[in-house]
């Protein structure tokens, strides 16, 4: 294949993947479209493989070398600060090499995003605390921390998931779609297991806050702010059974460049490690009861049932086991994460040797698939992007991988939406849809208007 | 431009999420940050006094009922600037905005925090509907105790909301540009850029 028709598959590639980012992409809910913030991480790896990068390539490797084999477990704080020290260093060489050089402001910012999604992703099983459990005895604190604190949201969440609306001062004039939107903010959170690169996370992040304030726009409250915001998304944790939440957060708010932390990304990490600190000190004085009797019954009940489920849950390896959660948290597959096709390409560029410098082991692969859609189409494109030996079947395998993945993408959206609105046609559901571009806060504010 | 970091505090009933409605929606449009929701705002003013000088303020809204209370830590660590409120009709509430103030006092270590008392709904006693619980010369003198910026307003006449924020950003310009004069002195680099004509250095605005 000669290379200009490879340049265009590369774009295409581009092109596609975009697309799903736009729609993952932090500025999704903007109403002004125009102003979205440009990234295309698939941009990034095609710059990482051009020749004359190849001292940022050679920076980059060694230091993900260093970083696993000078010790293999480093606290939660030096891992901060050599990965920020690492990504300053490597900024300013970014300045000095082309084809970074002469990028203009938007396309050097997206190298900036590439490098940290890269190192990151790279790294994840290093610095993602579910990812160190094994490893408890040598543990440092904080990431130590990370775990105890998971498991202590988890039960919290589990002792108190029976509440209602009114116990947490959730407004009683909201629709009565509540829990059919606490528990969609709920399953975009989720997604924040799914993704390796902080930046990933966060924008899962912010998708669950676009939606509850899609959801708080269209109700008929006076104050839209953070007194109604604040209890409907602790509500919508504690409804949605999010796994290693503290782990994220903090991996998120360690990891995720100082200077993208800021504004509106900052507000929300801060709001979301408030609602899950008030349910880690949740009890009945946090809570407005007023009908006690009431309360006891449901919470009698819930305890009854919370116990049941975590006794099977522990005598059961297997599905909803804690073995099998971890493996679950552990390893985002390839398709959610960074796109497999760029997995491959990352490999190619980090890895010239057939056995790859950095183990990339990602065990939802070869695990069994015990859940269906993602796991199945994992393993597909693994098998795909396997037997895919040359670059332009790679390339090709990329291609067709970008489609496959905006399309069960935009299956995601509709049917969520689809499950919100039940009473609403569904080609209306779709064409909004393709209107809006499955970006999932634009759709539902769109939806709750027709509906109203 | 110049960013800054302002949170607001308050019970739920005095209305401090609409002061900063009302801030933004008479702001000029130029300036709007569009935001996926109403608890973080963000808008960028210029200073009437400094006209060459921009501000953007992040605008981070707490969560005012009292069961929440404890979650304000997360909102008011590295603030620039805290705008705690009031209502004008209700006592109880200058005595809850007063330990509102006490808090900021005894956890936040930044010294250069700036901290505004605003007494949010004057129209209610303007028009004569509510009596007025809280009288301006007390919370007033209050503040002056205390260090505090101090401002009656009415979030929905509009009235006094845009000198709150004129005021607390002129006061943040002031103490940033000492700081930048101290530490451009010694050549530091400030995490601060100053939108200047480039005749000017970051030092010749300090008249």
């Amino acid at each position: 294949m000669n290379k200009t028709s490879e340049g265009n598959r590369g774009r295409e590639v581009g092109q596609q993947l975009r697309t799903e980012n736009m729609e993952n992409g932090k500025d999704a809910g903007l109403e002004n479209e125009e102003d979205e913030t440009f990234y295309d991480f698939q941009l990034f790896i095609t710059q990482m493989k051009d020749p004359r990068a190849e001292p940022i390539v050679k920076y980059t490797r060694s230091f993900l070398h260093n970083f696993v084999t000078q010790k293999s477990l480093w606290s939660a704080s030096e891992q901060v600060k050599l990965i920020n020290d690492f990504k300053e260093f490597i900024y300013s060489k970014l300045a000095l090499y082309e084809p970074f050089k002469g990028l203009d402001k938007a396309k050097f910012h997206n190298a900036k995003e590439g490098i940290e999604k890269l190192i990151m992703s790279k790294l994840y099983s290093r610095c993602f605390s579910p990812c160190l459990a094994d490893e408890s005895e040598a543990l440092d604190a904080s990431h130590a921390r990370d775990l105890e604190e998971d498991k202590e949201l988890a039960d919290k969440a589990l002792e108190y998931r029976f509440l209602l609306p009114n116990h947490l001062e959730v407004s009683d004039k909201f629709l009565p779609k509540i829990d059919a939107f606490a528990k969609m903010a709920g399953k975009e959170l989720g997604r924040v297991n799914q993704y390796r690169a902080p930046r990933d996370k966060m924008v899962c992040i912010l998708n669950a806050c676009k939606v509850i304030f899609g959801f708080l726009k269209h109700s008929k409250l006076s104050n839209k702010g953070a007194d109604a915001f604040i209890p409907m998304l602790i509500y919508a944790v504690l409804k949605s059974d999010v796994s290693c939440l503290e782990s994220n957060l903090n991996y998120v708010e360690r990891f995720r460049s100082p200077d993208s932390m800021r504004g509106e990304s900052a507000y929300y990490l801060s709001s979301l490690q408030a609602a899950a600190d008030f349910i880690l000190h949740l009890n009945r004085e946090s809570l407005s009861i007023s009908d006690t009797e009431e309360f006891e019954t449901l919470y009698a009940e819930n305890k009854l049932q919370a116990d049941q489920e975590r006794a099977r849950r522990d005598t059961h390896e297997g599905p909803g086991s804690e073995a099998e959660h971890y493996r679950r948290v552990r390893s985002p597959s390839p398709t959610r994460d960074i796109m497999g096709s760029v997995f491959s390409k990352v490999t190619e560029i980090f890895s010239p040797s057939p056995t790859p410098a950095l183990p990339e082991t990602d065990e939802s692969v070869t695990a069994p698939a015990t859940f269906v859609s993602p796991r199945n189409l994992s393993t597909a494109i693994a098998n795909s992007t396997a037997a895919a030996n040359s670059t332009s079947d790679n390339e090709a395998a990329a291609t067709e991988l970008a489609r496959k993945m905006e399309q069960e993408e935009n299956t995601r959206v509709f049917d969520s939406l689809q499950s919100m609105f039940p009473e609403m046609d569904q080609d209306l559901i779709s064409d909004v849809c393709i209107a809006k571009k499955y970006r999932i806060g634009v759709c539902v504010d769109v939806l709750l208007t027709l509906s109203n | 431009m110049l960013q800054f970091k302002l949170v607001l505090l308050g019970d739920s009933s005095v209305g401090k999420s609409s002061i900063v409605h009302r801030f933004v929606k008479d702001s000029f449009d130029e300036f709007r940050e569009s935001t996926i929701g109403a608890a973080f705002l963000s808008q960028t003013i210029k200073l009437e006094n400094e006209p060459d000088v921009t501000i953007k303020f992040e605008i981070w809204d707490t969560a005012g009922q009292e069961r929440y209370k404890s979650l304000a830590p997360m909102y008011y660590r590295n603030a620039n600037a805290a705008l705690v409120v009031y209502d004008v009709t209700q006592a109880d509430s200058l005595a809850k905005a007063r330990s509102w103030v006490e808090e900021l006092k005894s956890k936040v270590s930044d010294k250069d925090l700036v901290i505004c008392l605003v007494g949010n709904k004057v129209d209610l006693c303007e028009d004569g509907s509510e009596p007025k619980a809280v009288e301006k010369e007390d919370a007033e003198s209050y503040a002056a105790e205390h260090g505090l910026l101090f401002h009656e307003v009415s979030a929905k006449s509009g009235s006094g909301v845009s000198a709150v924020f004129q005021q607390i950003g002129s006061k943040l310009y002031a103490q940033k540009k000492d700081s930048l004069a101290a530490s451009s002195q010694q050549r530091n680099t400030v995490n601060v850029e100053l939108q200047r004509p480039s005749t000017n250095d970051a030092t010749s605005c300090c008249s």
